[in-house]
């Protein structure tokens, strides 16, 4: 009995242990409840909303590029693309084999998409593929489920109509660099790469719009909590000519070369073509590096843009500037007469003319018609260098004429720069270099731009204007160019004969043409070809051969158009450039005709 | 006497409030998973409500009486589990019994608790041969659970079983012996856990050591829990569990979803109908007019204690992940109608001593 007592007390004893200690145990599970619900509910309620709600951007429409009649350079259409989400993504490598089986990639591309992840950070979408057509991207879209953080959107993909032809003055578009994202744009955004499209970039990007989005703990979008919408870019109209454009193109066919083509009065640009171009619709993906690297070791360049980017030397074209410097200084022989016997001789040396019978009895007006060299040297020898690269300088030679695509060549003028002249390093100046300056050979380089603007500012009374490339712009004029009327009708005179002489070098080609034409030939020698050689040998090679400039405006009478061609180792400037200047002359003169018709009705 | 009528209203009042909040939670946690689970449970509920009434005809006499066979049965199931069970994350736990899968290791916690009342009801815990009859009882079936391996509901059976060895009214000091060596021997335990045992482990000691595998779930269910605040996110309109965040959002982890819905206060009332509930059967065990009577009570609500603080506990990090049931609010058949059972023999040593004096309480006319 008394057993049981004790031990009955025990029991109670030990009940009230069960009463204080599970009392205890919730207590401390209220505590912590307090502690997360209460304490720290701001902290997680944050942590919890990043769970859910995923902040996406809408990428903005790129504004429409068009030429001056409204025909379409660069467009949008409408393609799919597939991004994913890393840290979303369950099995990486899984997921890549099977979208590379799916979306038939090689095994280059699938390294390229694995680097692209390796560098990315892991929140944010990574472009894996796009231009797809919605039969290449459907069988995926079905079964994305399947694929946590792998997404396929619709979106807008940059067409360029006409492809190789406006290849160089477009440019294309390529993903994002590291640089470009922290200079604030996305990883998936395309950003302007060269071209039109570079150049006005801000105007044509847009601003993108956010989603905020909830997710699922699979990535996957549930609902569009919130929506702002993108800002669509700038559709921007050229000044560009893309009948033109084209006319000079054909008229150029395989060959290497450039063509600039721009109004006198107000410095629109009407063509700039680079032959051989390249497909920008290729440029999109940022993928296709085989066909990248294809152009890079193509020794004819094609993603050089010759009409801006490339100087070369002017050859007989100079010779408007060594007269216009002749005339600048009074120099006697500008007003009278020298012999051409073919050559000329200083010191032990022979300056040669191109024509080895020579010109005989020559002034200022034949000697550029006929593109007397002799006449050149001597008239330049007596107007010195430092007057002659004033004069370039003056014309806008050896300066970047600022069209804004970049980069661009600003060529050489030796006067400027002593020190690059012939590629050697040294302070003092020879006389014969003078004299090879003066007919446009030795160290004097330009870009195919620079000479049109030359052409301009000499069509339209000495306005140096900054060329450009949008429509319906004010005109930009660098600087009146203080130059005697008379000597300015003088050259325009010579130019104009080049052309309506006989005997002028490039009679052949433009004098039938529906505009009176003023222009100047230059063939440039491409390897240094002693000039005292007694007969220069045949080329032995195509890239030996001169590089063909013709440069000049028309009408003569009524200056509209003024351009320059550049056919590299094409040969004589006269043969191979000026037909492409009487394409680009027959197609304008043709449109002006019909507008002028349709005017009139 | 009428049963119907001597049916504590406390504790009935406890269970059908639990009833109700369970099954409002688990529609929350369903409602955009599989829907038919939620029936499925409340089909379970149907029946573990007809358990419940229907142990309270049946006499704690009988039950003793049953206690033997019970526990000689499940620990033949336990047995039987490394030879014909159902492989599940690496350990073999379940047995395939046709109409649905029983856990052996589970029933095994009701029956230790049976058998050591029934063992202890009517002999002194202070003789070594009976304390050692009853450690051989519960090291038998604990070993069985180890080798499965589930460490987790073998520290759950031990814990039970000492709260029994507690309430037997053995020595502290023979307790606190036990404890020492349960301690020594941790070593020797941690040297024969499964990689992801000690996974678990670690990743409870640290979260965010592996926010993405082990730590995820209770990382997830932390910030659910937490993202909740005082009043909570509204039925249904939790961002963790409607999106899929929470890990075992019906089973084990469902506190989260009604903390993150109904708040601090949903959690509080569910905290409250446990201690309630925990402390009226404590209440009925100390009214019991039999010692096995007050064994039992007390061994369920030891085990009731257990699963809230283990599984409560774990849901909000304070505890490594351990696979048990929150009382009447996880999905789950066997757990539930086994929960409705045991609290079918309370209502049946509340019926029972109903009227009556406790066993030898001092001061009583008996004593």
């Amino acid at each position: 009995m008394h057993g049981q007592l004790r031990a009955r007390q025990r029991f109670e004893g030990r009940m009230l242990v069960f009463h204080v200690g599970s009392l205890l145990l919730l207590t401390l599970l209220f505590l912590r409840l307090v502690d997360l619900q209460w304490l720290r509910h701001e902290d997680l309620a944050l942590q919890a909303d990043q769970n859910r709600i995923n902040i996406v951007p809408v990428l903005p429409t790129r504004g429409e590029i068009t030429d001056i009649q409204g025909r379409a350079l660069a467009i949008n259409q409408i393609k799919y693309r597939v991004q994913m989400i890393p840290e979303r993504v369950t099995d990486m490598t899984g997921t890549l084999a099977i979208l590379a089986k799916q979306l038939y990639w090689n095994a280059h591309k699938i390294t390229i998409i694995r680097k692209r992840i390796a560098r990315s950070r892991s929140d944010r979408p990574v472009h894996l593929d796009d231009q797809l057509t919605w039969q290449q991207a459907a069988p995926l879209a079905a079964r994305l489920h399947h694929f946590p953080g792998v997404d396929v959107l619709a979106g807008t993909h940059r067409y360029y109509p006409y492809g190789e032809l406006t290849s160089h003055l477009i440019g294309y578009l390529s993903l994002a660099t590291p640089e470009d994202v922290r200079n604030g744009f996305l990883p998936t955004e395309l950003v302007g790469r060269t071209g039109v499209e570079r150049a006005f970039e801000s105007l044509l990007h847009g601003k993108p719009g956010y989603q905020q989005e909830e997710v699922d703990a699979r990535g996957r979008r549930v609902a569009v909590l919130k929506r702002s919408a993108p800002e669509t870019g700038r559709a921007l109209r050229l000044s560009l000519d893309v009948d033109v454009q084209r006319a000079a193109a054909r008229a150029l066919g395989k060959r290497t070369g450039a063509v600039a083509v721009m109004d006198v009065h107000t410095g629109e640009i009407i063509t700039l073509l680079s032959q051989p171009g390249f497909d920008p619709n290729r440029f999109i993906t940022g993928l296709e590096t085989e066909q990248w690297q294809q152009w890079l070791d193509d020794p004819r360049k094609p993603l050089l843009n010759r009409a801006i980017q490339a100087a070369y030397p002017p050859a007989s074209t100079f010779k408007l500037l060594t007269g216009l410097a002749g005339l600048r200084a009074a120099s006697p022989l500008a007003r009278g007469y020298t012999d051409c016997p073919g050559y000329l001789e200083l010191a032990d040396r022979r300056l040669r003319c191109w024509n080895r019978k020579g010109h005989q009895h020559i002034n200022l007006h034949r000697a550029l018609v006929e593109s007397c060299d002799v006449y050149f040297y001597a008239l330049g020898d007596q107007v010195g260098m430092q007057r002659l690269s004033a004069e370039a300088a003056l014309w806008g030679l050896g300066s970047p004429t600022g069209i804004g695509l970049t980069p661009e060549a600003k060529g050489i003028i030796p006067g400027q720069q002593p020190r690059l002249m012939a590629g050697q390093r040294r302070q003092n100046w020879f006389r014969g270099e003078t004299m090879i300056t003066a007919i446009g050979q030795g160290a004097v380089t330009v870009t195919p731009l620079q000479l049109a603007r030359l052409a301009a500012a000499i069509a339209n009374g000495g306005l140096l204007l900054r060329p450009k490339l949008t429509a319906g712009q004010a005109p930009e004029v660098i600087r009146q160019i203080e130059v005697d009327p008379g000597h300015l009708k003088k050259i325009r005179q010579a130019m104009r004969d080049v052309i309506a002489e006989p005997k002028g070098t490039a009679h052949a080609q433009l004098a039938w043409l529906p505009w009176k034409v003023a222009g100047k030939t230059g063939t440039a020698q491409v390897i240094a070809m002693a000039q005292d050689d007694e007969k220069p040998a045949a080329p032995a090679y195509d890239r030996h051969k001169d590089h063909a400039w013709f440069m000049g405006y028309a009408p003569f009478d009524d200056p509209r158009v003024a351009f320059a061609i550049f056919v590299e180792h094409g040969g004589h400037g006269g043969h191979a450039a000026a037909p492409v200047a009487a394409a680009i002359i027959r197609t304008l003169a043709a449109k002006h005709a019909r507008r002028a018709e349709v005017v009139s009705r | 006497m009428n049963t119907w009528r001597a049916m504590d209203r406390v504790l009935l009042l406890c269970l059908f409030s639990l009833a109700v909040l369970g099954t409002i939670t688990l529609y929350a946690a369903l409602h955009q998973g599989d829907i038919n689970l939620w029936q499925r449970q409340n089909i379970f509920w149907v029946v573990g409500l007809a358990v419940f009434f229907g142990l309270c005809f049946i006499p704690l006499r009988v039950t003793g009486l049953a206690s033997w066979p019970f526990y000689l049965v499940t620990l033949l199931a336990l047995a039987l589990v490394p030879l014909l069970g159902e492989v599940q994350m690496g350990a073999r736990r379940w047995l395939d019994l046709g109409l649905f899968n029983l856990q052996p290791s589970e029933l095994m916690k009701w029956a230790l608790m049976l058998i050591l009342a029934h063992w202890f009801a009517s002999r002194e815990p202070t003789s070594v041969p009976h304390l050692a009859v009853a450690a051989v009882l519960t090291v038998i079936p604990a070993a069985l659970i180890v080798i499965q391996p589930d460490l987790g509901t073998a520290l759950v059976l031990l814990l039970a079983a000492t709260a029994m060895f507690i309430a037997s009214g053995i020595p502290w000091r023979w307790l606190f012996f036990a404890a020492l060596g349960a301690l020594i021997s941790l070593p020797v335990l941690w040297h024969n856990m499964h990689g992801y045992q000690k996974k678990r482990v670690l990743s409870f000691l640290d979260p965010q050591s592996d926010p993405l595998g082990a730590g995820y779930h209770v990382i997830q269910s932390s910030i659910a829990i937490g993202s909740g605040g005082i009043f909570g996110k509204g039925f249904l309109h939790g961002t963790q569990s409607r999106l899929h965040f929470l890990p075992e959002q019906h089973t084990d982890f469902i506190f989260s979803v009604l903390a993150e819905e109904g708040g601090l206060l949903a959690a509080l009332l569910l905290l409250f109908l446990y201690g309630v509930l925990i402390s009226r059967i404590l209440i009925i065990a100390g009214r019991a007019h039999t010692r096995f009577g007050s064994l039992i009570c007390t061994g369920i609500a030891s085990i009731f204690i257990l699963y809230i603080t283990v599984n409560i506990g774990m849901v909000t990090g304070l505890m490594p992940v351990v696979g048990v049931p929150l009382p009447f609010v996880s999905y789950g058949g066997s757990a539930l109608v086994t929960m409705l059972a045991a609290l079918g023999l309370v209502m049946r040593t509340a019926i029972e001593s109903k009227g009556k004096i406790p066993w030898q309480r001092p001061g009583s006319p008996l004593a």
